[in-house]
Parts: C-alpha cells; sequence; structure tokens
C-alpha cells in the first residue's frame, strides 16, 4: 500500500470525522439517510475504495459517538439508534450529571470500535468457507429476510401484505425505464429508488403539504426550547478506561462482543434488549444509568461496525440491517460496484484491516476528544445555526441529482412515486429493513409469481 | 425528554406566532422549507448541468452544488429553536 494511498484514506476519514460529528448532533438524522446518499456519491465519484471504506468506517464512528451528545445535553436524540439511551440519559440529567453521560456514553463507544473491529474481522474470516453457499441463495434469503422483518414489525400483517405489492411497483417501473428507452433494458435502476425509500417519510409530508385541508388540520408550534446545562469543563485529557468503572468496561466489552456475533439482527432491537439486561439488578439509579448507556453506545457502535464489515469482507451481499441500509454503496452502486464486483471481490484483506484501522483510528482520536471536551459548545454551535429545513433541502437535492443521473426526468417522477409509497408503508409501521429487502428481491419475486 | 411543547395559554408565548410543523422530528416553517428545498435543488442541479461533460466532473459540481445550497439555506433560514441555558452546581 503506497503513501499516496494511506495520505488519501487519512484525509478522507478527517473530512467524515468533521462532516458526521456536525451531523451527528443535528436532531432527527436517520443514519441511513445521512450515511448513505453521501457514501453513495463518493463511490460514484470512482474515488478509490479503500479510501471510502477508510471514509464510511470514520463516518459511522464519529456519527455513533456523537449522536449522544443532544441525548445528554438536550434529551433529543441525535438520530434513531440513540433513541434508546434518551430514558437512562435523563436519569443523568435530573440527578445533575448531564457532562457524565456524555462521557460515559463517549467512552462506552471507543470500546464498542476497540472490541468490534478486531472481532469482526476475525468473524468474517471464519465465515468465508461458507460465502459461496450463502450468496447462491442470495435472492431467497433477501426474500426470507424481508418476511422475517416483516414479523417483527408494529404491523405485521400489513408488512407482509405490502411485500409483493412494492416489489411489483418497483420491477413495473424498471420495466416502463426500459420499454420507454431510459434504461438500457436489463439494467436494474437502484441507487435512485433506494434513496426515494429513505427520504419516503419527508416526501410524503411534502405531498401532504400540498393537500390544503390536511396543511391545514396539522399541528402548528412555535419554537421548540431546548435547555441546555452550562457545566465547567474538565481540564485533564480524557480516557475512556478512566471515565469508565471496570465492571462498565466490562459490561460494554460484553455488550459489543454479543453485538459483534449478532450482526444479523437490528441494532436497535439489541441495544434496547441488552442495555437493560446488563443494567435490570443495579439499583443505584446513578450506576444503573451509567452501566445501561455506556453498555448501550458500545453496543451500537459494535454492530454498526460489524454489520458492515462482516457482510463486506466474507459474503459481498448485503445480508445485516447495517449492510443493508446505511452501507449499502459500499456493496451496489452501479455502475461502479454491483452485487458480482464490489468492496468484497476488489480488495484485499490487508486493505480491509487498514482501512478499518485508519478509519477508526482518525475517527475516535479526532471526535472522541473533541466530544468529551467540547460536547456543550458544539452542541450550541449546531442547534443555533444549522436550521433544519436546510438539513432537508440538502438531502432532497441529493436524492433529485442522483434520481436524474439514474434515469433522466422521467426518474425524479418514479423516485417520487417511490418515496410517496415508501412513505405510507413506513408510517404504517412497515420498518426500512423490509422495503430495502423488497428492493433487493423484486425481480426475483416477480419472475416467480409470474412463472 | 426537554422538548418543551407549551401550551398557548402560557404567557410567555403570547407574542410569538405559531406556525412551524413538525417535519422528521424537528420544527420547520413551511415557506422557508420550500426555500430551502428550492435553492438546494437548483444549486445542485446547477452544479450538474454547468459541469464540464466528463465523468465524474457533473457529479462532483452536483455535490458542491448541494454544499452551497446548503450553506445558503442555512444562512438565510433560522432555526426554529429557543434556548434556555441552566447553570449546573454540580
Amino acid at each position: 500500500m503506497d503513501v499516496m494511498l494511506i495520505l488519501q484514506m487519512i484525509a478522507a476519514a478527517m473530512f467524515a470525522a468533521v462532516l458526521y460529528t456536525i451531523i451527528g448532533i443535528a436532531p432527527g438524522t436517520d443514519e441511513t439517510a445521512v450515511l448513505a446518499p453521501v457514501t453513495l456519491v463518493l463511490v460514484l465519484t470512482g474515488m478509490e475504495p479503500v479510501v471510502v471504506l477508510a471514509f464510511f468506517i470514520s463516518a459511522i464512528v464519529a456519527k455513533k459517538l456523537t449522536d449522544s451528545v443532544p441525548v445528554a445535553i438536550a434529551g433529543i436524540p441525535g438520530g434513531v439508534m440513540a433513541a434508546p439511551m434518551v430514558e437512562h440519559a435523563m436519569i443523568l440529567k435530573k440527578h445533575g450529571v448531564p457532562d457524565l453521560s456524555i462521557r460515559k456514553m463517549a467512552s462506552g463507544s471507543v470500546i464498542g470500535t476497540l472490541v468490534a473491529v478486531p472481532v469482526s474481522l476475525l468473524l468474517a474470516n471464519a465465515l468465508i468457507p461458507f460465502a459461496d453457499v450463502i450468496t447462491s441463495y442470495a435472492n431467497q434469503l433477501f426474500f426470507i429476510g424481508a418476511i422475517i422483518l416483516a414479523l417483527m414489525c408494529k404491523n405485521r400483517w400489513l408488512a407482509l401484505a405490502s411485500i409483493v405489492p412494492f416489489a411489483i411497483l418497483i420491477q413495473g417501473l424498471r420495466h416502463l425505464y426500459w420499454g420507454v428507452g431510459v434504461v438500457p433494458e436489463g439494467t436494474n435502476v437502484f441507487i435512485s429508488f433506494f434513496l426515494g425509500i429513505t427520504i419516503g417519510p419527508v416526501i410524503l409530508t411534502l405531498f401532504e403539504l400540498l393537500h390544503k385541508e390536511k396543511r391545514e388540520s396539522l399541528e402548528r408550534f412555535g419554537k421548540k426550547t431546548i435547555v441546555l446545562n452550562k457545566t465547567k469543563r474538565k481540564k485533564e485529557i480524557p480516557n475512556p478506561f478512566k471515565i469508565l468503572t471496570k465492571k462498565e468496561v466490562g459490561t460494554s466489552a460484553v455488550a459489543s462482543l454479543v453485538g459483534t456475533f449478532t450482526f444479523i439482527m437490528s441494532p436497535v432491537g439489541m441495544t434496547i434488549l441488552l442495555g437493560e439486561l446488563v443494567s435490570s439488578r443495579i439499583k443505584d439509579p446513578v450506576k444503573k444509568a451509567s452501566r445501561a448507556i455506556s453498555s448501550m453506545d458500545a453496543l451500537t457502535n459494535a454492530t454498526y461496525i460489524s454489520g458492515t464489515l462482516i457482510p463486506l469482507i466474507a459474503l459481498g451481499i448485503p445480508l445485516s440491517p447495517v449492510a443493508i441500509g446505511p452501507a449499502n454503496a459500499l456493496f451496489n452502486a452501479p455502475p461502479v460496484f454491483t452485487l458480482d464486483h464490489n468492496m468484497h471481490h476488489i480488495l484485499s484483506t490487508a486493505d480491509f484491516v487498514w482501512a478499518t484501522i485508519i478509519g477508526a483510528a482518525v475517527a475516535l482520536s479526532m471526535t472522541y476528544f473533541v466530544v468529551v471536551k467540547y460536547s456543550q459548545e458544539i452542541c450550541t454551535f449546531v442547534f443555533k445555526w444549522v436550521p433544519h429545513e436546510a438539513l432537508l433541502g440538502l438531502f432532497f437535492a441529493l436524492v433529485l441529482l442522483l434520481a436524474f443521473m439514474d434515469a433522466g426526468w422521467l426518474n425524479i417522477g418514479g423516485v417520487l412515486l417511490i418515496g410517496l409509497v415508501a412513505g405510507i408503508l413506513h408510517r404504517w409501521g412497515v420498518n426500512y429493513g423490509v422495503q430495502f429487502m423488497v428492493l433487493y428481491s423484486a425481480p426475483w419475486i416477480v419472475s416467480i409469481i409470474a412463472g | 425528554m426537554n422538548k418543551i411543547e407549551e401550551p398557548s395559554q402560557d404567557p410567555n408565548e403570547i407574542d410569538e406566532v405559531k406556525e412551524n410543523i413538525e417535519v422528521w422530528e424537528d420544527l420547520v416553517n413551511i415557506k422557508e422549507l420550500v426555500l430551502a428545498l428550492v435553492i438546494c435543488s437548483v444549486t445542485t442541479l446547477g452544479g450538474y448541468f454547468i459541469a464540464p461533460n466528463e465523468p465524474p466532473k457533473p457529479l462532483f459540481f452536483g455535490l458542491i452544488g448541494a454544499l452551497v445550497g446548503f450553506i445558503g439555506s442555512s444562512i438565510l433560514i433560522k432555526p426554529k429553536r429557543r434556548f434556555r441555558v441552566v447553570k449546573d452546581e454540580a
């Protein structure tokens, strides 16, 4: 590996750490929605795959480190994954130690990363002998995945019933594009459909704003009041092994280990389950909450890293909730990556190790210290200067751009249609996982039904 | 949770017009949301179309356009958040 490439990886990782420190703090940013489009764009620019991987690893580590900051400071989750921690962080805040929760959470994240990186690399290599068998059933696995995830939804029968119609919508549009000739026959439009699903809830809301009665009946708010706790800054250099007690390091490490092995499960589900499990016996509320949040943060970090690395290294198909969501572009971003030619096929084991280590190290060394020391300042900056409108505008524009690149003006309508349907399904409780699995298995589902 | 949704009779809030709606877990003003969508879309697609037609330049220009739109709308639009600072004794 030459020096230029390593420098590029470090630069990409630094860029990711800065960008996702800011995005991580902005409230309500869904992991898939903020990680997938940017990664996709980088892949499509033809950037070296190792550099993209270093960027992505740094992005998830930084995002996971920072999305817990607004939880601790203002009780607002910085992302979906941070939502289970709100309750515990609020207990610490109530006891007057909000800075403790940031320090505990960020330190938990560090433990999660330190455990997940080596274990994921080992586990991935252990899975390689079975890779051929697993990948030859990819279509069936995606379909089964859709069914399993549907059964785990709040409205499971609705989710199950939506699988076939949604597959038909996707394939219907693809055949239309082939028919009118905006895309050569056999080329599956993928990226923009994926993004359409991701920002579906926003597209649905935008459509509803055009509906007069709906618009007038929407609940109106003044400004959102955010209560900030002013705390004195600590002088010492933060060290995760000093911030966490021995027991917290222990449970964080165990939770990370379990999270790495269960990479195929839903990260949010595992976080809630294990977080409660490790803390349920502790009586003292502050100790209990500290134990819970440090372990939960460790676990979310670990499931993100393992969910990305294991399918990427061992299989080359996105068979985990993280791989099929935020990390999707590493597997499938036509024309650069396809399921038969992606990072799994291009990169060597050494490349994976280097990119992961550089990405994780850069993000940890930049973001951890910044978060622990300046959480107050960053949070105030983002809350004061980044309007939610601009974030929505940014992602909407990226989706437009990629939709146009995929299949021209016609596809902008197509993506709005997918977003509309996906948004309704999402509101009805059919989660992203089900919809992404259907997106992958749609050609197979339709061909089986058509016979 | 500390996001406080004040009841309408709150005396401190009388002078404030309630016109924001919630999209994706945070508050936006409809007109300003439309403004941000238009700004970002125009700068992004504009960047894409003025770029020299040799890949991956159009994509790069589009991306820069998106960033310009994001910064532009951040300058033009004020976040719908109000702050209350609590001094912490601990």
